[in-house]
């Protein structure tokens, strides 16, 4: 079971990287208006 | 963009940036979205963020609570411990900025709000914790509670998230409408040429011209062209409005069809628009505030633990001065007022919802609340009580015509015109009781606010038909003040046609069953008290007022208040919108104006009147809940309390004492969204 003394942390890293990976997210305003990209292909511009 | 005013006019350097090839625009509103759209994005990534490390922490808490003795090794603990508080750094230092920040403004102002105790309650745990994980032979003993604490951070958040997307929606809308009006428009200069100028700049008797597609930025004449507008956002008309010259047309209006020339015969204040939305938001900004019931239970609590803590800690000092600083802290944990602060929202958030399945959209959580406590409902009439189309009532016909081909007729030229009479008649023609062969019309003119004149025709010779007002019939007028429509040809009167409001299906159904609540029941209109008092008998009113301004309906309302009544207001006009805005609850129709909406607690697309009686009845049910619940947190804190304080508590306990009452609360509150059935009007 030693693994664990590994895997146990790599799972802290990993948490923190699917943080990052949803701030990136907001900040691009992903979750603002979830119809836009449906939409997108019936605006001309 | 800052500039001195004493060194340079914004008209120069407008022009210096215009020169370099930009476009300067005023930026009015973009700050205050930009705010909100920045404060949304913020709430939602500590919402997630509370939610992730929640999880991940639950999953390192789960062998301590499975394992058999001597499975977990020591070490595996202590590691599994130093995990979870490296997560929980994150959901305490960020998640919970909200918390400790609303804490500190209330100690700054000396007043006591829920946030207060939640967020001594969390820090001490985490300070509890964080010993427990690194100094487990310490003073504050080895006990960690990081998954209760980052599941009940992640519940409130997820209430704080949901109440702030629903104020948002309605800032927004709000935002729009004052928006409306354009930022500058053309105007002909004394060279005869037109010019943009800034809408301030605007005097009254300029002559401007508006092209389709844009706002009327004041009131005023039409001198020349005609178009059709969209008054939508003032009268609630949906269909879009005649106007050619010498008809006035409103700010805030749109022109939709073709480019007119306007004289500015109102400005700013004075228009229409600004008038009521200046009453409007004073209207709002004295409504009668409620203190939110978890808020006033929140300083006898702060109160009362502390004073548990400090006592336990005191008496425990004579006997065992090492054991003091730990019941005291347990005290602290164990009353972390989880279930306390989760009462209110939960119960509320699992009312809303089952209102919006019913098609009743609340715009403020809060008003939940006031809802409950309304022993008065106010409802105006037209549009509300009452359906925006009309119908045919009594109809009367020359000797020898029958009622059934006069109607044809009319409906014949009726065919040919949208007006809301035009409309009802139509309808009517199709009504089994008016069937007839019908006729034909052609060469149809309309005369703008006197009626249709056309040619029409079955088979025979053709006959030159009127219908509209008396004068336009010429005919004399019946001393009455019911709405009438009359049929003329060249022999003169023809047939005479009554119209009436027709009263909403439910309207009857829904006094009865608000009397029943024992509410009472008023009605506010601005319409002629005959017709008021008509309305009001058919469905069941006794206390009337006909012919009321804006500013009277918000007055009578006023007064109602200052009896001590708990008022809501049903409405849908623009007339209404002060007085929804100064009621303690307002509902607002789905026809309704958008600005009368953006006023309102609860929206109610369907039209459905049953709704008010069903928002009402669940809110008092949401009611009974937040008091079980608040009961439920009293009864579990005293029942714990003296068993922290004589040590007989152990840390397991008081960590699924904390989460199961979180818990209960929210199931308890999830009962509420057991929807009940709204019958459907028509």
């Amino acid at each position: 079971m030693d693994i664990l003394y590994l895997l146990i942390p790599l799972s802290v890293v990993l948490v923190f990287c699917i943080l990052v990976g949803l701030w990136w997210a907001i900040d691009r305003g992903q979750f603002e208006d979830i119809e836009r990209e449906g939409e997108r292909i019936l605006k001309d511009s | 963009m800052i500039w001195s005013a004493a060194q340079v006019q914004p008209s120069a350097w407008m022009l210096a940036i215009q020169k370099s090839g930009y476009r300067a625009m005023p930026a009015n509103d973009v700050f205050a979205s930009e705010r909100r759209r920045v404060e949304t994005r913020k709430a939602l990534w500590r919402w997630l963020v509370a939610g992730l490390c929640m999880m991940q922490v639950m999953m390192y808490a789960y062998p301590a609570y499975t394992a058999h003795p001597g499975d977990l090794t020591a070490e595996m603990e202590r590691l599994l411990r130093w995990a979870s508080w490296v997560l929980s750094l994150p959901v305490m230092l960020f998640s919970c900025g909200p918390f400790f920040g609303n804490a500190l403004r209330d100690l700054r102002r000396g007043t006591v709000s829920m946030d207060l105790p939640v967020a001594i309650g969390i820090a001490i745990t985490f300070v509890v914790s964080s010993f427990g994980t690194f100094d487990p032979g310490g003073v504050f003993g080895r006990a960690v509670y990081f998954d209760s604490l980052t599941m009940f951070v992640f519940f409130l958040l997820t209430g704080r998230w949901l109440e702030l997307r629903l104020r948002d929606r309605t800032a927004g809308s709000l935002e729009a409408l004052m928006n409306r009006l354009p930022e500058s428009l053309e105007r002909l200069n004394a060279q005869g040429l037109y010019e943009r100028v800034a809408t301030r700049r605007l005097l009254v008797g300029d002559l401007v011209r508006v092209h389709p597609g844009e706002a009327f930025a004041a009131d005023g004449l039409v001198e020349q062209g005609e178009t059709l507008v969209d008054e939508a956002l003032l009268t609630g008309e949906s269909h879009a409005l005649r106007r050619g010259p010498g008809s006035t047309v409103v700010a805030g209006s749109h022109n939709l069809s073709s480019t007119v020339l306007m004289r500015v015969q109102a400005l700013g204040e004075q228009t229409r628009f600004a008038q009521i939305v200046a009453l409007m938001q004073s209207a709002s900004t004295t409504k009668p505030g409620s203190a939110a019931l978890a808020d006033r239970l929140a300083r006898p609590f702060l109160i009362g633990v502390l004073l548990a803590a400090g006592l336990s800690c005191l008496w425990w000092w004579q006997t065992d001065p090492e054991r003091a600083l730990m019941v005291a802290v347990a005290v602290l944990v164990v009353t972390c007022p989880c279930a306390l602060s989760l009462a209110t929202p939960a119960a509320m958030l699992a009312a809303a919802g089952n209102l919006a399945r019913g098609g009743i959209m609340v715009r403020n959580l809060q008003a939940l609340e006031a809802l409950s406590a309304v022993d008065t409902v106010v409802f105006d009439k037209t549009g509300t009580l009452t359906q925006e189309a009309m119908v045919i009532g009594h109809a009367e016909a020359r000797a020898g015509t029958s009622l059934a081909e006069a109607m044809q007729m009319a409906a014949s030229l009726a065919a040919h015109s949208l007006h809301p009479v035009s409309r009802a008649l139509l309808a009517a023609s199709r009504l089994e009781a008016y069937a007839e062969t019908a006729w034909t019309c052609d060469a149809v003119t309309e005369f703008a606010g006197q009626g249709l004149e056309g040619r029409a025709e079955r088979g025979a010779e053709p006959v030159l038909l009127r219908l509209g007002s008396a004068r336009f019939c010429g005919v004399t007028r019946d001393p009455s003040n019911m709405l009438r429509v009359y049929l003329s040809d060249a022999k003169g009167w023809l047939a005479t046609f009554e119209l009436r409001e027709a009263v909403r299906a439910q309207a009857a159904q829904t006094v009865a069953a608000l009397l029943q609540a024992g509410v009472q029941v008023h009605l506010l209109s601005g319409d002629d008290d005959a017709s008021v008092r008509r309305v009001a008998a058919q469905v069941g009113i006794e206390l009337v007022q006909g012919a009321c301004s804006p500013a009277e309906k918000l007055a009578v309302m006023r007064n109602l208040q200052s009896q001590g009544r708990k008022v809501a207001m049903v409405g849908d006009g623009l007339n209404d919108g002060p007085v929804l805005a100064g009621a303690h609850v307002s509902f607002a129709f789905g026809q309704a104006v958008p600005l009368a909406q953006a006023q309102s607690d609860f929206v109610v697309p369907g039209g459905q009147l049953m709704a008010v009686v069903h928002a009402l009845q669940l809110s008092r049910k949401t009611m009974s809940v937040v008091r079980q619940n608040l009961w439920w947190a009293l009864l579990y804190n005293a029942a714990c309390v003296p068993l922290a304080i004589v040590g007989m508590l152990p840390a397991w306990l008081a960590g699924l004492g904390m989460a199961c009452s979180s818990l209960v609360v929210v199931a308890n509150a999830l009962r509420l969204t057991a929807s009940a059935h709204i019958p459907k009007g028509r």
